[in-house]
C-alpha cells in the first residue's frame, strides 16, 4: 500500500512516528501551516515555522524516505489576532517556493469579520500564484461554516476544483460534493472521523476526490490512521486499486495542480527500500 | 563545480559560424570563445541586432557558454593586422569596437569580453603607452559597468602587455574594478612567462575570467596542438580546477582552420583524457536567459532564485556522490551561476545584502544555492559570506553544512569555527572530501579534537568513521 497523507503535521511529530509512517508505505505527505496549540505574538515565530517547513522539516521526512511539501498560510484562529495578520504580506515570498503545494490551512474558526477578510484575501493569493487551496472547515458551527466556505471560494474566482475542503464528516460532505471541490477527511482516534466510518462514506460518495488524512498533529492523533482506512477499505470489500486512488492517486491529483510535487525516490532509497544505505544520515543522526 | 572546455570561433575561420558552433558542441565542448570578424557576427553589420539575437539562440539552444574575443586581424583596419589598438595612434576606434563588443557580450549572455594591448608604435614612448593603456580601459569599463559585463585583459606575447604581472598592475592602478579581469593563454605562458602555466593560473587566481587553451615551446609565440609543445597540460587544468575557475577555456588555435573539426576532435580527446574532474555540463537555456534577466534588473533574483531547481532539475552532478554533499546538485550550480551574474551588477554593499537576503527567505535547496555560489562572489562579500557559513554550520542539515564548508570557509572562516566543522561533518556522516582546503588548513587542535571524538567512539564501543582514522594517519 503506497500511501500519500494529504494533511498532517509532522513538526509536532517524532522520528518514530516517521519510521512507522513509512514502514506502513507513506512515501509523501504534506504538512500544512496551522497554529501550534500555543498562540503566536508575532510574524517572526510564523516566519520562523514556514522556514522550518520549508527547510528542516523537509529533510527530517528525507532521511526516512518520505517525500515531504507543505502549505503555507495564516490559520483561521490566528488571523483574529492583530499581532498576526502583518504575516500576510510575507506569504507571497513562500508561495514562490519548491515543494509549497497550495496555499493553506485557511477557512473558519468562529466565522468572524477578521477570518472573512484573512480567508478572502488568501484565496486571492491562490490564483495569483497559481496554487490550489486547503480549507479547514470549523470544528463548531461546522455545516454553517462549510457553506459559507463554498460561497467565499465562489466569489474568489478560484476554479472549485482546485480547493480541498477539509475536516468533512456525514453532516457536510454532500454540499462539498455537490460543489465541485475536493472532499477531505482526517481520521482521528476519537473526534472528526473514524475509518470504519469514513468506509461507510466511501460506499455512500465512491472514491473520486476524496482525501483520507490523519491530521495528525499535537493532541491525540495517529499517524498512520491512513494506512488503517485503506486496511477497512480493503476489509469492506474496496479493490487495491481503490485504495491506491484514495491513498495515493487522488492527492497526486489534487495537488500535482501546483505543478511542484516532487515523487522521485530520495537518495538512498528506492520505492522497495526501506533502509538508508551507504554513508547514512541517519547513522550520523541516530549517534547523535 | 568546474570549468567549461571550449573551443575558439577563430580556429573555424573557413566555417560558417553555425556550422562552427554545431561542430564544437557536438564535438561535446560546453563553451565557445567567439572571436567578433567580418564573416562571424559581423560588430559592423547593417542587420547587428537580429544577428546576435540568432547567435544567443543558437547559444542558448546548444548550452554552450561564451566569451567575445576581439582579436580579429583585418576587422577595423583592411591593410594594417590589429590595427588601431588600445596603445597606436586613433585609439578612439579600438575603443568603439571594444564597446560594440561590450554590447554584443551583454546579449549573448558572454562571461566576458577579452582584448589585448596591442603592439606599442616604436614612435610611441612606454609611459605614454602606458597612459593610452589606463585611458582605454577606463573608457570600455566605463560602457561595461552598466551592463554587467566583465572585462578580460589578455597578456600576449610581443605586445605591450605580454606578461601577466602588466596585466595584474594595471588593474591595480585602475582602483581592482570588479569587472576588470585576466584572459591567460596557457600557451603563452610557456612561451613568455617566467613561470609555468600552472603558476601563472596560481598567481591569476580569482581574477581569470577567460582561459585559452593550447600548447607552445619556450620563446616561439606559435600556437600548437596539445603534446606538440613543452605545456603540462595536466598540471595547468589540475591548477585551474585548483583556483575553482568555472568559467571558459576554450582552446585556441587560430592557424588551424583548414582541419579544424580534425584539430577540434583531437584537442577534445586530449583534454578530455587530461581533466582531473568530470567536464562541466552544458548551461541550460533556462539559466542564460535568467542570467539575462538578472543583468537587465537585479531585483529580480528574488524571483528566479526559488524556481531553479523547478526549471533546470534536480539531478546530482555526480553519480558516485549520491547525496550531492561532495559535488553538490544541478539546480546548486545553477544557482551559483546566478549569482555570478548578479554580482556584475552590483556594488560589494548591495552584493552583500542581496546574499543575506536569499539566504534568509530561501529554502533549504536556496541556501545551499547561496553556500554554493561563495565560491564564485563570497571574496567580494566576505562579511555576509561568514554570516551565512556559521548559520549553515549551526544547523543539522547535512546538505547544508557540506556546502559551507566549500572554498569560500576555507579561506575565511576562522580556525575554531572551521574545525568544529569538519568535526560536526564526521559527526553527521558528511564526506571529508566536502571539506575544501582539508589538507591547507588541518592543525594540531583539530587532529586533537578528531582523536578526542575517535576516542569516545571506541570507549562506547563503536566504530571510527573511516575519514575520522584517515585524517589521524590510521586509515589507508
Amino acid at each position: 500500500m503506497r500511501i500519500f497523507d494529504p494533511h498532517v503535521h509532522m513538526t509536532s511529530r517524532t522520528t518514530d512516528d516517521y519510521e512507522a509512517m513509512r514502514a506502513a508505505g507513506v512515501r509523501a505527505l504534506v504538512e500544512p501551516a496551522f497554529w501550534l496549540g500555543q498562540p503566536r505574538t508575532s510574524v517572526g515565530s510564523f516566519t520562523d515555522y514556514f522556514d522550518a517547513l520549508i527547510g528542516w522539516e523537509r529533510f527530517r521526512a528525507a532521511q526516512f524516505g518520505i517525500r515531504h511539501h507543505c502549505t503555507i498560510a495564516l490559520n483561521p484562529k490566528e488571523a483574529n489576532d492583530p499581532r498576526c495578520t502583518p504575516v500576510l504580506d510575507v506569504l507571497p515570498r513562500y508561495l514562490e517556493k519548491d515543494g509549497v503545494v497550495a496555499v493553506g490551512e485557511i477557512g473558519f474558526d468562529s466565522m468572524t469579520p477578521e477570518e472573512d477578510e484573512a480567508f478572502a484575501r488568501q484565496l486571492q493569493l491562490a490564483v495569483e500564484h497559481d496554487l490550489p487551496a486547503l480549507v479547514h472547515t470549523p470544528h463548531r458551527d461546522k455545516a454553517a461554516g462549510t457553506r459559507r466556505t463554498l460561497d467565499l471560494v465562489k466569489e474568489s474566482g478560484l476554479p472549485v476544483e482546485r480547493v480541498a475542503v477539509d475536516h468533512l464528516n456525514e453532516t457536510t460532505v454532500r454540499a462539498v460534493a455537490d460543489s465541485g471541490a475536493w472532499m477531505g477527511f482526517s481520521i482521528y482516534p476519537d473526534t472528526k472521523m473514524d475509518e470504519h466510518r469514513m468506509v461507510a462514506l466511501l460506499k455512500e460518495y465512491g472514491t473520486e476526490r476524496v482525501l483520507v488524512n490523519s491530521a495528525a498533529d499535537w493532541g491525540r492523533s495517529d499517524p498512520l490512521k491512513t494506512h488503517k482506512t485503506g486496511l477497512a477499505m480493503l476489509e469492506a470489500g474496496f479493490s487495491e486499486s481503490d485504495v491506491d486512488d484514495v491513498l495515493w492517486r487522488n492527492p497526486v491529483e489534487f495537488y500535482g495542480q501546483s505543478g511542484r510535487l516532487l515523487l522521485d525516490d530520495l537518495p538512498g532509497f528506492t520505492a522497495s527500500s526501506d533502509t538508508f544505505s551507504g554513508n547514512s544520515v541517519l547513522r550520523g543522526g541516530g549517534d547523535r | 563545480m568546474t570549468f567549461h572546455l571550449g573551443y575558439g570561433t577563430n580556429g573555424f575561420s573557413n566555417h560558417r559560424l553555425d556550422d562552427a558552433l554545431d561542430i564544437i558542441a557536438g564535438l561535446g565542448f560546453t563553451s565557445v570563445a567567439l572571436t567578433l570578424d567580418h564573416h562571424h557576427l559581423d560588430p559592423f553589420a547593417d542587420d547587428l541586432p537580429a544577428r546576435v539575437s540568432h547567435v544567443a539562440a543558437k547559444l542558448d539552444r546548444l548550452g554552450l557558454r561564451c566569451v567575445v574575443e576581439t582579436g580579429a586581424r583585418f576587422l577595423l583596419d583592411p591593410h594594417r593586422k590589429h590595427h588601431p589598438t588600445l596603445v597606436s595612434e586613433a585609439q578612439e576606434v579600438r575603443v568603439d569596437f571594444l564597446l560594440r563588443a561590450v554590447r554584443i557580450a551583454a546579449e549573448l549572455n558572454a562571461d566576458c569580453v577579452s582584448f589585448w594591448s596591442g603592439i606599442k608604435p616604436a614612435d610611441v614612448p612606454a609611459d605614454e603607452a602606458w597612459n593610452r593603456m589606463r585611458s582605454g580601459v577606463a573608457a570600455v569599463l566605463e560602457g561595461a559597468e552598466p551592463l554587467g559585463v566583465t572585462l578580460g585583459l589578455e597578456p600576449e606575447p610581443g605586445m605591450f602587455v605580454q606578461h601577466l604581472t602588466q596585466a595584474l598592475r594595471l588593474r591595480e592602478e585602475l582602483g581592482s574594478p570588479s569587472l576588470f579581469g585576466v584572459t591567460l593563454d596557457v600557451g603563452h605562458c610557456v612561451a613568455v612567462e617566467p613561470d609555468d602555466a600552472a603558476t601563472c593560473v596560481r598567481r591569476a587566481g580569482g581574477l581569470l575570467v577567460n582561459v585559452q587553451l593550447d600548447d607552445m615551446l619556450p620563446g616561439v609565440h606559435e600556437h600548437l596542438e596539445f603534446g606538440e609543445g613543452d605545456l603540462d597540460l595536466g598540471a595547468t587544468l589540475a591548477a585551474l580546477a585548483a583556483v575553482n575557475y568555472v568559467g571558459v577555456a576554450a582552446v585556441e588555435l587560430p592557424r588551424h582552420s583548414h582541419a579544424a573539426p580534425d584539430v577540434a576532435r583531437r584537442a577534445v580527446e586530449a583534454l578530455k583524457a587530461a581533466m582531473p574532474d568530470e567536464p562541466a555540463k552544458p548551461r541550460h537555456p533556462w539559466l542564460a536567459d535568467a542570467q539575462r534577466a538578472v543583468r537587465r534588473d537585479p531585483a529580480v533574483v528574488g524571483r528566479l532564485f526559488p524556481a531553479v531547481g523547478r526549471r533546470v532539475g534536480r539531478g546530482l552532478n555526480r553519480p558516485d556522490d549520491p547525496q550531492g554533499l561532495v559535488h553538490g546538485s544541478v539546480d546548486d550550480a545553477a544557482r551559483a551561476e546566478l549569482l555570478g551574474a548578479l554580482a556584475t551588477m552590483l556594488d560589494d554593499d548591495a552584493l552583500s545584502a542581496e546574499l543575506l537576503a536569499l539566504y534568509r527567505h530561501g529554502d533549504d535547496a536556496e541556501k545551499r544555492g547561496v553556500l554554493r555560489g561563495l565560491a564564485l562572489v563570497g571574496d567580494r562579500a566576505s562579511a555576509a559570506g561568514l554570516e551565512v557559513v556559521r548559520d549553515a554550520l549551526r544547523t543539522n542539515d547535512v546538505r547544508l553544512v557540506a556546502a559551507a564548508l566549500g572554498p569560500f570557509a576555507a579561506d575565511h572562516l576562522d580556525d575554531h569555527g572551521w574545525r568544529h566543522g569538519v568535526l560536526k561533518c564526521l559527526f553527521t556522516g558528511v564526506p571529508l572530501a566536502a571539506v575544501a582546503g582539508l589538507e591547507r588548513r588541518t592543525d594540531d587542535e583539530l587532529l586533537r579534537m578528531v582523536a578526542d571524538y575517535a576516542a569516545e567512539r571506541t570507549a562506547a564501543g563503536r566504530d571510527v568513521p573511516a575519514d575520522a582514522a584517515r585524517l589521524l594517519g590510521k586509515g589507508e
